[in-house]
């Protein structure tokens, strides 16, 4: 008779506990230290706590959960997974377990309860500590509690559920942590090294990490979405005849508390996963660096292709960067380092999964294939096939433009405005469409002695486009005349906009709308440059808007007309 | 008791156990033997269910032993390389074995404290290797079970050690009916112990019998022929040596039909010696092309 799958074993819950105390007994000493120091001062105070009250503590409660717990988990989970599965990780304990008479579902279910527990203690020592504070104080507020407990038990389910996955990828602790790594980070490095990549091609293009994948990096997202949101009240009070006023917090509310509860979800659907992996496991693949079969391969071009991309970017610019002629990576050297750099990841990654340094006849063909991959990625992402180098944004989708117009042709002239005027808008988008259709001859510019442009598009939802255009030609007497109202000089000014540095007539805030128009009038003097009448239109050949120009102008339109009216 | 029909189990392309079968019966002392990596630490591994094999099937007492923990209750293993926590006392692993093992008697655990004479409480890893073996053998008999699989077991135990792990083992066998599977290179040993023998080569079983069987299936015989001849090439031989004008014939039959066959050739002296388990070990397997080989460095 066969005995049931899922029998919880308490010898084995027991015997985890009691070896791995070390781990969560220390761990729960280092988290009740605050609690217990907090009572020892409220002891020696005879618990007279004045001016707080018990939203305060929910306020703090609540700053530590979105603040210190998904850091704290996030390192303190794999701890404990890998201190109730490293037996998986060697050939002989592997035996001994695996022989026991014992199914591998209740050895399951009992080493992820046991992990829990360990992972729940400290939390709970620290909680139940905090609570005894709180209610000696007459400072608890049953609310906040349950809402933080509830929060602490979905962060650790989730971070839980995440390290127990990954235990059963691999069969070495080494590659768990830095697989454990990947699975946290790697969406949004990858992101960052594609928008870096695009951007070395593009001109103008110099911000298009979004993180748009941070719902993949959990702890960013958490930290980033997750958030207090709290009211003070003005208190009026009257003291021996004068009136004191001091802010009362009134109201504490955890904002976006529902993601917690979503990614707890995704943990225990990927404690799931792991039994499914453990299921098929074998006890065989105990030492190696991927323990699943289908998963080798994508572990081998997964690093090649982020050596391609990481490496490339690196072997460029060691390499390569001083030979460029133009403000864009060239795209035949970067392919090539790409290529040079993703092989080399290939083979590591070979290496590491062989477990042995000799692999280079039997992987040719991957390498072959890593090579041509790394060129069509780079070839491709030269290519733009998503336009956005020439892209701009629909002017009924701009709320506010911050512009700044930096020119070295005679000192660090600086011009910075921040425009919400749609007619102004239009002659900004204008301009950068103007500077979109010659970035090739401003592409080939490569020198000190230009202007730049930066323009920050604001959305009505707060969402920001960025580009910066180097290496352009404004006729310098305009900027001489311009320099009439300029600053002191302003040296290195910064990029942001409110930044003080440099000439602008105002220094709004991020995403707060100027008053009234306020375009430097540089970029609203008529006529400017001359002839040059509808916004974005070129006239080459126009009349000089006046005085000469630098040596190493360049030819065509720009000679007459740099830049557009606006 | 224990079945073993056709199993396969390959690492990465290469089959460590290639059709495998044998059949232990139920109450036996069977000894595995086998060349290095013919197999059998692996076939051992497959029979605790550590290992799944790809292909065959394997059971004890008629039952899968695949996941089968009400089984595996009455199965005991020792291991060539025995494991226990790093921070255990012989107390803590036998406190974690009765917590696995139903039949596990504390009473008996008692009992063999005077056999093995070991301090209980001093912490595993601080004992020497045969010291360890030791505690294996007082733990892993301390838990009852009716099927015993062992893995090279006496390596590292003195000579004194030995005979009395030995007898406690065919104590348990001949008192509870114990069956024991036991896999090892000290053939000498097994021939005293064992009453069937398997011999592994290349992953498969070449061959299976019992003791007296295998011995009866080959003989040694030591002949003078007349007139100092050399041996007949008719003459059904395995292996044969001379000295002076004695010749040691090894002979794939029982002993009078090679009596028989000799007899015809009138020599002087024929006498029949039956062989030890390690001469069948070694002719069997030279038969398989894994022999002594003559070399000159």
């Amino acid at each position: 008779m066969r005995s049931k799958t899922w029998c919880f074993n308490p010898t084995l819950f027991r015997k985890n506990l009691a070896r791995f105390w070390p781990l969560w007994g220390g761990v729960s000493l280092v988290g009740s230290l605050a609690p217990l120091s907090l009572l020892v001062i409220l002891f020696r105070e005879r618990f007279e706590v004045s001016g707080l009250v018990p939203l305060d503590v929910t306020a703090s409660l609540y700053w530590t959960l979105t603040t210190v717990v998904p850091v704290l988990s996030l390192v303190y989970a794999p701890l404990c997974a890998l201190a109730v599965w490293h037996f998986l990780y060697g050939s002989r304990s592997v035996g001994c377990f695996h022989a026991l008479p014992i199914t591998r579902g209740s050895l399951f279910l009992t080493n992820t309860l046991s992990g829990l527990a360990m992972m729940l203690i400290p939390y709970a020592v620290t909680g139940l500590l905090a609570g005894l504070v709180a209610l000696c104080t007459g400072l608890l507020d049953p609310a906040g509690f349950a809402v933080t407990i509830l929060g602490v038990l979905g962060y650790s389910l989730f971070y839980y559920g995440s390290a127990t996955a990954v235990i059963f990828v691999t069969g070495n602790p080494f590659a768990f942590a830095a697989l454990y790594g990947i699975f946290h980070f790697l969406a949004l490095a990858v992101e960052w090294l594609v928008c870096l990549l695009m951007s070395s091609f593009y001109y103008g293009v110099e911000y298009l990490y979004r993180k748009v994948l941070a719902f993949l990096s959990p702890t960013v997202f958490f930290l980033e979405n997750v958030t207090i949101d709290s009211t003070y009240t003005t208190v009026l009070e009257n003291h021996a005849g004068e009136v004191w006023e001091h802010s009362v917090l009134s109201s504490v509310q955890l904002v976006n508390g529902w993601v917690i509860a979503v990614y707890a979800l995704a943990g225990a659907a990927l404690l799931a996963c792991a039994w499914l992996l453990y299921r098929r496991r074998r006890s065989e693949c105990a030492g190696d660096v991927v323990a699943v079969e289908w998963m080798k391969p994508v572990f081998r071009y997964g690093c090649a292709l982020c050596a391609a991309m990481a490496g490339g970017l690196g072997l460029y610019t060691l390499f390569w960067s001083s030979f460029e002629e133009t403000l864009v990576s060239d795209t035949v050297p970067m392919a090539l380092c790409m290529a040079f750099a993703g092989v080399l990841g290939f083979y590591i990654a070979s290496m590491l999964l062989a477990k042995s340094l000799r692999i280079f006849r039997s992987t040719w063909k991957g390498a072959l294939g890593t090579v041509i991959a790394a060129a069509a990625l780079c070839f491709l992402a030269a290519a733009d096939p998503l336009g956005m180098e020439t892209w701009t944004p629909d002017a009924g989708n701009i709320s506010s433009v911050y512009l700044r117009v930096h020119s070295n042709l005679y000192g660090n002239g600086l011009v910075i405005a921040e425009v919400s005027d749609p007619a102004a808008i239009a002659r900004i988008l204008a301009l950068q469409e103007a500077i979109i259709d010659e970035r090739e001859a401003f592409c080939r510019q490569n020198g000190d002695d230009r202007s730049s442009v930066s323009l920050i598009y604001y959305g009505p939802d707060g969402e920001e486009l960025n580009r910066r255009y180097y290496s352009l030609s404004f006729p310098h007497s305009d900027l001489q005349r311009a320099g009439g109202q300029r600053a002191p000089d302003s040296g290195g000014a910064g990029d942001g906009p409110g930044d003080s540095g440099g000439q602008h007539l105002q220094q709004p805030g991020k995403g707060q709308p100027a008053g009234r128009p306020s375009v430097h009038p540089l970029l609203l003097r008529p006529g400017w440059p001359s002839g040059a009448g509808d916004p974005g239109a070129h006239h080459p050949g126009g009349p000089d808007p006046g005085g000469g120009h630098p040596a190493g102008y360049p030819g065509g339109s720009l000679r007459q007309n740099p830049l557009p009216a606006l | 008791m224990i079945q073993v029909q056709n199993i396969t189990k390959r690492f990465d392309g290469f089959a460590a156990l290639d059709g495998a079968s044998l059949s232990v019966p139920a109450g036996s002392v069977y000894g595995l033997v086998g060349p290095n990596g013919a197999g059998k630490s692996t076939l051992i591994r497959c029979l605790t269910g550590v290992y799944r094999p790809e292909e065959g099937a394997l059971s004890i007492d008629g039952q899968p032993v695949w996941e089968n923990a009400a089984l595996k209750s009455r199965v005991a293993a020792i291991a060539d390389d025995w494991y226990y926590f790093p921070q255990a006392s012989i107390r803590d692993m036998c406190r974690f074995y009765q917590g696995f093992y139903p039949g596990f008697s504390l009473e008996r655990y008692e009992k063999l404290k005077e056999v093995f004479q070991l301090d209980e409480k001093r912490l595993l890893r601080r004992l020497s290797k045969g010291m360890q073996k030791q505690a294996a053998f007082w733990l892993t008999l301390s838990c009852m079970p009716d099927c015993l699989i062992l893995d090279e077991p006496v390596d590292g135990l003195d000579p004194v050690m030995r005979r009395q792990v030995w007898s406690l083992i065919l104590g348990d066998v001949a008192q509870r009916g114990v069956t024991v599977l036991v896999s090892s290179h000290n053939l000498r040993e097994l021939e005293d112990v064992c009453d069937h023998v398997g011999i592994l080569d290349h992953g498969k079983v070449l061959l299976e019998r019992s003791l007296a069987q295998l011995q009866d299936n080959m003989v040694k015989l030591q002949v003078v022929f007349q007139d100092g001849g050399g041996v007949p090439e008719d003459l059904p031989v395995l292996h044969a040596s001379r000295v002076g004008r004695i010749h040691t014939l090894i002979m794939r039959m029982n002993a009078g039909e090679a009596q028989a066959r000799v007899a015809s050739y009138q020599p002087l002296l024929a006498d029949a010696v039956p062989l030890t388990l390690e001469e069948i070990f070694i002719y069997e397997l030279g038969g398989a092309d894994y022999a002594v080989k003559d070399m000159v460095l």
